[in-house]
């Protein structure tokens, strides 16, 4: 073979490639669109159904109410490990006196604000 | 073939129609006309009272949340731990402790039911749907009963546990005499 003779020269028309070789960065932006609205779909059904939305005071009818969570209401922990004596369990009991207290110092949900005759056809406020 | 098909689209049609009709009939009788234009002209405020209700109740949940969880996580699960590590019985403080977990899983469930249902009569528009926003009303009323059953169920566990407490220190001093 001639030392001299140049290889063939591969041309590539772009008629010969297909419908998605052609449309490969369009096909790119649409599945990341759709795995982007199918995760933000997940995560919007998760964050509303697991509870997370009903403790979430920083939603838009929640803000009157924002900055009143109760910092005080830590419960101070018992520690898991170390003997068990009369003196230990003395102490739990006291502890746990202190903190059932405040659990139990409010009865919440109680009373009946939703009774039709009190909201709906009462007497509105203002007059 | 195809008279078969419309037959069936027929039927179909006919009972959603009447399912409609009969919902509708029924929910109308929930209502006075009195009733009805006392909700339509006092809209505004009972929306506005139902939103304070909603706000003011989302608080309470997230505080009392907190202490019903701190009560189980820090004190009664490390008691238990506690009296296992020293190998002794903590079988009724566990059974006490897996029913308070269950309570306040209640708890929470229940809470999460009332408040779509709240948010739900919310967003309903009570000057032209008061009849729909009445009964949705009244379905939260329920929830929230539930939602107080399960506080007073968390407060009379708390309550027990403290009694097997009790008990235990009582056979503890026995045993050790």
């Amino acid at each position: 073979m001639d030392k001299h003779t140049l290889p063939p020269v591969v041309t590539f028309s772009t008629d010969e490639l297909s419908f998605w070789d052609k449309h490969r960065l369009s096909l790119l932006l649409i599945i990341t669109v759709a795995i982007a609205i199918v995760m933000t779909s997940i995560s919007i059904v998760m964050y509303n159904s697991s509870g997370a939305a009903q403790l979430d005071l920083s939603r838009p009818g929640y803000r009157s109410v924002s900055g009143k969570i109760d910092e005080n209401n830590a419960i101070d922990t018992y520690s898991a490990t170390g003997e068990v004596n009369k003196n230990t369990i003395e102490e739990f009991m006291k502890l746990y006196d202190a903190q059932a207290t405040k659990a139990k110092a409010v009865d919440a949900f109680n009373g009946d604000p939703l009774n039709p005759e009190v909201l709906e056809f009462g007497a509105p406020a203002n007059e | 073939m195809r008279r078969i098909f419309f037959v069936a689209i027929f039927s179909l049609l006919s009972i959603g129609l009447l399912v409609s009709l009969g919902g509708s009939s029924a929910r109308a009788e929930d209502l006075t006309p009195d009733q009805t234009a006392q909700v339509k002209a006092n809209c505004v405020s009972i929306k506005n009272s139902l939103s304070q209700l909603h706000a003011s109740d989302a608080l309470l949940r997230v505080n009392r949340g907190q202490v019903y969880e701190a009560m189980a996580s820090k004190l009664m699960d490390n008691f238990n731990s506690r009296l296992a590590l020293n190998s002794l019985d903590n079988k009724a403080m566990t059974t006490v402790t897996s029913s308070y977990r269950n309570a306040l899983n209640n708890f929470r469930v229940n809470y999460i039911a009332y408040e779509q249902k709240v948010s739900a009569a919310i967003r309903i528009d009570c000057s032209s749907q008061p009849n729909s926003f009445h009964n949705t009303v009244q379905e939260a009323r329920k929830l929230r009963a539930t939602v107080h059953s399960d506080v007073l169920k968390l407060h009379r566990i708390i309550d027990d546990y403290r009694s097997s407490v009790g008990d235990f220190l009582l056979n503890y001093e026995r045993l050790s005499e």
